[in-house]
C-alpha cells in the first residue's frame, strides 16, 4: 500500500488496481456508469504493456478475454445493465474451463435499458446468473473507493486460487464518487506460472485444451471438483462487516452505496434512542451467513435496505437467519435511501405498522 | 514417386463423418504448419461445431469457446501471445452467421492470425439446418424442407467480397473435389500462414467443404455438387492479396 492518498472515482480505482495486480488485458464496451473503467484502460494499458480492446459488442469483449485468460494473463472486463446481461454466455465458458477472469459489474437502476443511475437490482443477476449451468461466482461489493481498489486487487488472486470467476459488483453511486484511496503496491504477473493455461507448447509436451473440464476430467470427477470448490469458496469467503449488532432491536443488512447510508442511520437512530445494527456484506456470494450468528437472539427482526422494487437479498437473509425472525423490507427502488427514511421505517416496524416481507 | 505420410501432428482419429471436407481440412493445416516448421508453438481454435473434432486429433493446444465467437477468442490469444501460431478452424455457421460480427472486426482490426472457414452451406453438428449466409437457392434442409426461398430467407452471401472491404493480407476461397483444388486450398492455407509468421495481418481461407450426411448425398455426389453448384455462387480464388504491407 502506498503511503500517500490519492483523490479517486470508484470506477478509477478498479481500473488502476487491476493494473497493480498486474491485469494486462482488458476489453470491454463503454456503458454507463461505468465508462470510465475502459477509458482509463484506454490511456493506461498499453503503458504497463498491457493490450486493451475497445471490443464490438459486450460478447465479443468476453470472448477475447476469454482466449486471452486462457493463455494466463490476468484479464478483466467491466460492464452494466443491459451490458452485463450480454456477458454471461463467456461467464458460463470460463466457469466450464475452470478460467479465472475478474468482472466488473456497476449497476444500473431498472429493467431493460432503465437508467443511467445507481441502482441495486442486479443483485440476482449477479448471484444467480452468470449465464446457465451448475457454478458460482465469488461476487465481492465495495462501499467505498478504498475498497473498490483493495477488492479488485484481491480479486485477480482469489480467481486464480479457485480458477473461478470473480465478479466486483459496484454501483452507479460507489462507482461514480470520488473519495480518498491509498493505492495498492504494483504488482508483475507471470502468465507463465500456471500449469493449466495455453502457450502453444513445443511437439514433446503435454498439451493443455481450454474447454469443458468435464470432457477431460470425467463428470464424476469433475462433478466433485466443483461441488468441493464451491463449499471451499462457500466456508472460506464470506466476509462482511458488523456494526453494532450486539445490542441491537433491529439488525440493517445492506451492501455498497446503501449500507454507506445504514451506518448513518445506525448511529442516528442511536442518538434518537432506538437501538439499530447493521450487517454489511462484502462477498454478497458467499453470502456471509456467518454473520448472522454474531446477532443477540433478542433482536425483533432484520431490514433489508435495497435500491430495489422487490427484496433481492431478502432470499439470503432467510436463508442466513433460518427463518426464525421476521424480515422487513426498506425498498427504495431508483432513489437512495435516506437516513430519515430508514429510522421512519424502522420507527414504524418497531410500533408494529408494518408487516414482515411475504413476497420477496 | 511422391511419399504420402501422415502429418507428425495428427495424433489421433477424428469425429467426422467419412466422406467430410473438415478432415481434408485438418489436414492441409497440419501439413502447412508442419512445412513452415511452426508446429512447436501452436493454439488453435475450434468452434462448438463439427470442427471441434480438431482439437482430440491434433497434438497442438486448444480452445473450443462458445459457438461463433472463434475469431474473437483467437484475437485474445494472439493479443497475450503474439509469437504462438494461432489460427481457427470453425464452420460457416460460426463463422458467417452467429459470429459475423466477430468474423468481420477481427478483420477491421487485421488481426494477425490465420482464419479458415468451411462453408458446407449447412449446419453441420446440430443436423443440417439452413445456413442463412451459405445455402444455396432451392437447397433443402431440415430447416427449408421445401428448399431455400429468396423471399423469406434472402440470398446466399459471398462473404470474401465483405472482407475484401476491409484492409486485410489475405482472402481467398478453395475447394476440395479434385487433386488441382485441394493443391490449390493447401497454397491458400499455407500463405495464410506464412502470412502470420511475417507479421502481415489477418488471411481468412475459406473452403467449400462437403457434408455428405446432411446433403443426404453419397460423398462422391457431394464433390460433384460443389463443383456444379456451389462454386458457381462461390467462385474459388484469390480475393484479396496484400502483398509487401506490414
Ligand atoms: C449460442 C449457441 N447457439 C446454438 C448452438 C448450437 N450449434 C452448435 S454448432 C451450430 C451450427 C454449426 O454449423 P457451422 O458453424 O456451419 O459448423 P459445422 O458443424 O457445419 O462445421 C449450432 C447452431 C450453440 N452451441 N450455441
Ligand atoms: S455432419 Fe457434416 S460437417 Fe459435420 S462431420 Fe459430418 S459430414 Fe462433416
Amino acid at each position: 500500500m502506498s503511503a500517500e492518498y490519492v483523490l479517486m472515482k470508484g470506477n478509477e480505482a478498479i481500473a488502476e488496481a487491476a493494473l497493480r495486480a498486474g491485469c494486462r488485458f482488458y476489453a470491454g464496451y463503454p456503458i454507463t456508469p461505468q465508462s470510465e473503467i475502459l477509458e482509463y484502460m484506454s490511456v493506461n494499458m498499453e503503458k504497463r504493456g498491457g493490450v486493451f480492446i475497445q471490443g464490438e459488442n459486450e460478447i465479443a469483449s468476453m470472448s477475447m478475454l476469454f482466449g486471452a485468460a486462457a493463455c494466463g494473463a490476468r484479464c478483466m472486463s467491466s460492464s452494466s445493465g443491459p451490458g452485463f446481461d450480454l456477458k454471461q454466455e463467456e461467464i458460463s465458458y470460463l466457469s466450464a474451463a475452470g478460467i479465472p477472469a475478474v468482472i466488473v459489474n456497476a449497476m444500473r437502476y431498472g429493467l431493460g435499458d432503465g437508467e443511467i443511475t445507481a441502482g441495486q437490482d442486479s443483485y440476482w443477476v449477479s448471484t444467480r446468473g452468470g449465464g446457465h449451468g451448475d457454478k458460482r461466482i465469488l461476487v465481492l461489493a465495495p462501499a467505498s473507493v478504498q475498497e473498490c481498489a483493495d477488492l479488485t486487487y484481491e480479486a485477480f488472486d482469489l480467481a486464480e486460487k479457485y480458477r473461478n470467476v470473480v465478479e466486483i459488483l459496484s454501483d452507479g453511486a460507489i462507482c461514480q464518487m470520488i473519495e480518498k484511496c491509498y493505492l495498492p503496491e504494483p504488482h508483475e504477473h507471470d502468465m507463465d506460472k500456471f500449469d493449466w493455461t495455453l502457450t502453444g507448447k513445443p511437439r514433446d509436451a503435454r498439451k493443455n485444451k481450454a474447454y469443458n473440464l468435464s470432457y477431460y476430467m470425467g463428470y464424476e470427477a469433475y462433478d466433485k471438483y466443483m461441488r468441493e470448490k464451491i463449499e471451499a469458496m462457500f466456508e472460506n469467503e464470506q466476509r462482511w462487516e458488523s456494526f453494532m449488532v450486539e445490542d441491537a432491536e433491529l439488525v440493517l443488512v445492506a451492501y455498497g452505496i446503501s449500507s454507506r447510508v445504514c451506518r448513518s442511520a445506525v448511529r442516528q437512530a442511536r442518538k434518537e434512542g432506538m437501538k439499530l445494527g447493521l450487517i454489511r456484506p462484502i462477498t454478497v456470494w458467499p453470502y456471509p451467513r456467518k454473520a448472522f450468528k454474531d446477532v443477540p437472539e433478542s433482536v425483533k427482526g432484520y431490514v433489508t435496505v435495497e435500491m430495489s422494487i422487490t427484496s433481492q437479498m431478502g432470499e439470503d437473509i432467510l436463508l442466513a437467519t433460518e427463518f426464525k425472525k421476521p424480515l422487513y423490507g426498506c425498498l427504495t427502488s431508483k432513489e437512495l435511501p435516506t437516513v430519515e427514511g430508514i429510522i421512519d421505517r424502522c420507527r414504524d416496524i418497531l410500533a408494529g405498522k408494518i408487516k414482515p416481507m411475504e413476497v420477496l | 514417386m511422391p511419399v504420402y505420410r501422415k502429418p507428425e501432428s495428427i495424433i489421433n482419429t477424428a469425429g467426422y463423418c467419412g466422406g467430410c471436407g473438415h478432415g481434408v481440412i485438418q489436414r492441409l493445416i497440419a501439413e502447412s504448419i508442419e512445412e513452415l516448421g511452426l508446429q512447436d508453438h501452436v493454439i488453435g481454435c475450434v468452434d462448438i461445431a463439427c470442427s471441434f473434432w480438431s482439437q482430440d486429433a491434433m497434438n497442438f493446444e486448444f480452445i473450443a469457446g462458445p459457438h461463433g465467437r472463434c475469431a474473437s477468442v483467437a484475437t485474445g490469444i494472439k493479443k497475450v501471445r503474439p509469437d504462438a501460431t494461432v489460427y481457427v478452424h470453425a464452420g460457416d455457421g460460426c463463422s458467417y452467421v452467429i459470429g459475423l460480427a466477430e468474423t468481420m472486426y477481427a478483420a477491421i482490426r487485421d488481426v494477425p492470425i490465420t482464419m479458415i472457414v468451411v462453408n458446407n452451406g449447412i449446419f453441420g453438428m446440430t443436423g443440417g439446418q439452413l445456413n442463412l449466409a451459405t445455402t444455396l437457392v432451392g437447397d433443402k434442409t431440415l430447416s427449408s424442407k421445401a428448399g431455400r426461398k429468396v423471399e423469406t430467407m434472402g440470398h446466399p452471401v459471398d462473404m470474401l467480397k465483405n472482407i475484401a472491404n476491409c484492409d486485410v493480407a489475405f482472402a481467398a476461397r478453395g475447394a476440395l473435389y479434385d487433386a488441382r483444388h485441394i493443391d490449390e486450398t493447401k497454397r491458400f492455407i499455407k500463405k495464410g500462414f506464412e502470412n502470420q509468421m511475417e507479421k502481415k495481418g489477418f488471411s481468412i481461407i475459406e473452403v467449400l467443404s462437403p457434408c455428405p450426411t446432411n446433403w443426404k448425398l453419397s460423398p462422391v455426389e457431394a464433390m460433384a455438387k460443389i463443383k456444379n453448384e456451389n462454386e458457381k455462387v462461390f467462385p474459388v480464388g484469390v480475393y484479396v492479396d496484400r502483398g509487401g504491407k506490414d
